[in-house]
C-alpha cells in the first residue's frame, strides 16, 4: 500500500507519495472546487509515479476544504501535516515557519514530529505570498527577479503599514519620490514588512531552535535572508517547501498503513 | 420620542424565547427540570422588568458585578445591562443593530462590545427606561466608564460605587460607607426604605447559592464530568441577575441532584469524554449552539472556568448583611484575576484546576474588548505548558460576529483537539 498526501491551498494543490522516501510530488494550480483540485493532483502525481487509482493506497487530505476530498481516507488540519512534514525532512526542527500564498502559520513540534503548539495570521493580506505578488506586480518585475535584486540592498526602505492595501501607497510613494528610493531598498523594505508580522507570530509562542521555513512564499530567497537576520540565526529550508503540508498528511498516511488502517 | 411600545420589543421577544424553550423542555421526557426552571428564570426576570412601569415599580439599570441585592432587598426592579445585550445575541440575533447604534455614539469596535451594544441597544430605545443608572468599577473597567454614557442616554440619575483594589479592613469599612451611600441616594431617587430583614435573607441565600456553586464544581471534577459549557454560560447568568433569589437556589439545587445522579450513574455531559477542557474567559455567545454541537462531536468538555466559576474562601454572615455584601464582592470568581494585582494565588488557581480537574487542554477566549484580562494570556500559557497542558488563544469577541467567522472558529478547536489526540 501507498501513502498519498494532499494538501489544497489557494493558489496550489500539492499531492506526495511516500514509498520509502519521496517517491512522486505534483504541484498544480487549484481550482474553484476542492475535490476536483485534489483529484487532479492524485492523478498527476499518480501518473508520475507510474501509479493509478487501481493501485492500493492510503490518501489523507490537508488544508482549505480538505475535508471534502472524496478521494482521502482521512482529513487532517494543516499544522498536523506541517509539523509531520518538517520532523520527516528536519528532525531536529522544533519550530516551521509556513508563509503560504492567503495564510501564514508558525507552529511547534515535538521530537516526535507531535504539533506541540501553533499560531496564524489569516485576517490580512500582509504577511502573505498574495500581498508579494501584488508587490511584485507594483514593482513591474516577476517574483525571482525581486528576490535576486533585493540581495543587493544596502538598506530597508520603510514600509510601515500594517495594511496590505496601505502599504501599497507607500511603495508607491518610494517609487515615484525624487531621487526615487534604489528598487532593492524598496523590495527589501517589502520582504522587512512581512517578516515583521511573522516575527510577532513566533514570538507569540516562543522562538525556539532549528527552525525551519516552508511555504511557497520562501522560495524567496531575499526574503529569508532577511528573515534569517530578524531571527539573529540560520533557518532550514528544504527543496520543495510549498511540499511540506502534503509531504506531512502523506506520513499521516504512511503512520496509518502502519497501523493497519486500510 | 420613543413610544414605551418599541422599549419592549426586545425583551419581550426574550420573555417569549425563554417560554418557547421551557415549554419545548416541558414536553421533552430527556429534558433536564433544571434547563426548564433555568428558562422560567430568565422569563420571570424580564417579565418583572417588562411591567415595571405599569406596576409602578422602580426601574434600576445596573452593570455587571453590581451588587443587587441591595435593590432586591429595597423591593427595586434590577436590570442587568450587559446581561441584557448578551441575551439579545443570544435569543434574538440581533446584534448587528445594536452594535451599529453604539457605533453611531462613536463607540469603536476595540471597546468591549456588550458595553457597545448596551450604549446602542439604550439609543435605540431597545431596552426599558430606568429610573436610574448604577455602576462600579469592580473588575470590569469598561463598566466604569459606560456607566456614565448610559446615565447620560437615559438622562436619569446614577450612582458610581467606588470598589477600592485591595481588600483590608479599612477598604472594607469604605466600602460600606459606599453602599450606604448607594442606598441613601436610592431611598431618595425611588421612595423605598431598605428592608434590612429581607436583605439579611438574600444574604442567607446567597451563602448557600456559593455553596451550590462549590458543590457543583466539585461534581465536575468526576470523569466524566456531567455539565458542558451551555451549562457554564448559565451558571454566569443565574448570578449575574438573581443573586440570593429563591429561583436561583431552586435552579442550582435541581441541577446540583441532577448532577450527582448522573455522577453516580457515571454518565457524562457527552456520550464518550475525550478531552477534559479549561474555559478562560467567555466563548462567544452568538456560537453557543455551535460550540454545543462541536462539544459532542469531540467528546470536548469544559470542567473548569477558572476565571468565572470558583468563588474565593468564605463564608457570608446574614446577621451581618452590609458586610456581607462587601464580603460577598471580594469572593467573587473573576476578582482573582481579573482586578488589580493578579499575584500567585491567582496564578496557583490555574495550576490547582489543571491538576483537580484532570486538564488535558485550555482554550482561552481571549475577548478584544477586555484588554486587562486579555494581559495575563502570555502568563496563563506559560504556567499550563509547564505543567504539559496546551494551551489555544481564540482571538474573539463574545458578542460581534464580525470579529470571527464560526468556520474559523470551528477550524481552530478542531486543530487543537487534533493536536490534544494527538500527544
Amino acid at each position: 500500500m501507498k501513502a498519498l498526501g494532499i494538501d489544497i491551498g489557494s493558489l496550489t494543490t500539492k499531492a506526495v507519495i511516500l514509498c520509502d522516501g519521496i517517491l512522486a510530488s505534483s504541484i498544480i494550480p487549484s481550482g474553484d472546487e476542492a475535490d476536483l483540485s485534489a483529484r487532479a493532483a492524485v492523478e498527476d502525481v499518480l501518473n508520475r509515479a507510474g501509479l493509478s487509482l487501481n493501485d492500493d493506497l492510503y490518501i489523507v487530505s490537508t488544508g482549505v476544504g480538505g475535508k471534502s476530498v472524496s478521494l482521502s481516507q482521512q482529513s487532517k488540519a494543516i499544522a498536523t501535516c506541517l509539523a509531520r512534514g518538517s520532523h520527516y525532512l528536519y528532525p531536529s526542527v522544533r519550530m516551521a515557519i509556513d508563509i503560504g500564498a492567503e495564510s501564514s502559520t508558525v507552529i511547534k513540534v515535538n521530537e516526535r514530529g507531535r504539533l506541540n503548539d501553533w499560531v496564524n495570521q489569516d485576517k490580512c493580506a500582509a504577511g502573505t505570498g498574495i500581498f508579494l505578488q501584488q508587490m511584485a506586480k507594483l514593482m513591474m518585475m516577476p517574483l525571482e527577479e525581486m528576490s535576486k535584486l533585493s540581495l543587493q540592498a544596502k538598506s530597508r526602505a520603510d514600509i510601515t503599514s500594517t495594511c496590505a492595501v496601505f502599504a501599497e501607497s507607500e511603495v508607491i510613494s518610494h517609487v515615484h519620490r525624487e531621487p526615487p528610493t534604489p528598487k532593492e531598498e524598496i523590495i527589501a523594505g517589502i520582504y522587512f514588512s512581512v517578516v515583521s508580522r511573522i516575527i510577532s507570530l513566533c514570538k507569540r509562542i516562543g522562538i525556539e531552535q532549528d527552525v525551519a521555513a516552508i511555504g511557497g512564499v520562501v522560495l524567496n530567497r531575499g526574503l529569508v535572508k532577511i528573515l534569517e537576520e530578524e531571527l539573529g540565526f540560520g533557518v532550514l529550508v528544504p527543496e520543495a517547501p510549498q511540499l511540506v503540508a502534503a509531504l506531512g498528511a502523506a506520513v499521516i498516511a504512511q503512520e496509518n498503513i502502519e497501523k493497519g488502517f486500510s | 420620542m420613543i413610544s414605551s411600545e418599541k422599549r419592549s420589543d426586545k425583551i419581550n421577544a426574550i420573555i417569549r424565547a425563554c417560554r418557547i424553550i421551557t415549554r419545548m423542555n416541558q414536553a421533552n421526557p430527556e429534558a433536564l427540570r433544571s434547563e426548564t426552571l433555568y428558562y422560567q428564570m430568565l422569563a420571570n426576570y424580564y417579565t418583572r422588568l417588562l411591567n415595571a412601569r405599569e406596576e409602578g415599580r422602580f426601574v434600576a439599570a445596573h452593570t455587571v458585578f453590581f451588587p443587587s441585592e441591595i435593590l432586591y432587598a429595597m423591593d427595586i426592579v434590577p436590570m442587568h445591562t450587559e446581561t441584557t445585550t448578551w441575551m439579545m445575541a443570544l435569543f434574538l440575533g440581533e446584534q448587528a443593530e445594536i452594535l451599529s447604534a453604539g457605533a453611531e455614539l462613536g463607540l469603536v469596535p476595540e471597546i468591549c462590545s456588550p458595553h457597545r451594544g448596551l450604549a446602542g441597544a439604550f439609543s435605540l430605545g431597545a431596552l426599558p427606561h430606568p429610573d436610574a443608572m448604577l455602576w462600579s468599577n469592580l473588575i470590569c473597567d469598561n463598566t466604569a466608564k459606560s456607566g456614565e454614557l448610559i446615565m447620560e442616554l437615559n438622562d436619569c440619575p446614577g450612582f458610581f460605587l467606588d470598589h477600592p483594589f485591595q481588600r483590608s479592613e479599612a477598604e472594607e469599612k469604605y466600602l460600606i460607607g459606599e453602599l450606604e451611600d448607594m442606598i441613601h441616594f436610592l431611598k431618595e431617587k425611588s421612595g423605598r426604605k431598605m428592608d434590612w430583614d429581607k436583605l439579611s435573607e438574600i444574604v442567607a441565600r446567597m451563602d448557600r447559592q456559593i455553596e451550590l456553586f462549590r458543590e457543583i464544581n466539585e461534581l465536575r471534577k468526576s470523569v466524566p464530568s456531567p455539565f458542558g459549557i451551555r451549562g457554564y454560560l448559565q451558571l454566569l447568568t443565574v448570578d449575574y441577575l438573581c443573586p440570593g433569589q429563591p429561583e436561583a437556589i431552586e435552579y442550582l439545587e435541581t441541577l446540583r441532584q441532577e448532577l450527582a445522579e448522573m455522577v453516580r450513574e457515571g454518565k457524562g455531559a457527552v456520550s464518550t469524554e475525550r478531552f477534559r477542557l479549561m474555559t478562560l474567559f467567555v466563548p462567544p455567545m452568538y456560537l453557543i449552539g455551535s460550540l454545543d454541537k462541536l462539544e459532542q462531536e469531540y467528546g470536548a468538555v469544559s470542567v473548569v472556568e477558572p476565571l468565572f466559576t470558583r468563588w474565593a474562601e468564605g463564608r457570608l454572615n446574614p446577621s451581618q448583611p452590609l458586610e456581607s455584601v462587601v464580603k460577598k464582592s471580594a469572593m467573587i470568581p473573576e476578582r482573582r484575576s481579573m482586578y488589580g494585582p493578579l499575584g500567585e494565588p491567582a496564578l496557583q488557581d490555574i495550576i490547582d484546576c489543571a491538576e483537580q480537574y484532570k486538564v488535558d487542554g485550555a482554550v482561552y477566549w481571549a475577548f478584544m474588548g477586555c484588554r486587562h484580562t486579555c494581559a495575563t494570556v502570555r502568563l496563563f500559557k506559560d504556567i499550563l505548558n509547564e505543567r504539559d497542558v496546551p494551551m489555544l488563544t481564540v482571538d474573539c469577541d463574545i458578542v460581534d460576529p464580525t470579529i470571527n467567522s464560526e468556520e474559523e472558529i470551528r477550524g481552530k478547536l478542531e486543530q487543537f483537539f487534533e493536536m490534544l489526540e494527538d500527544r
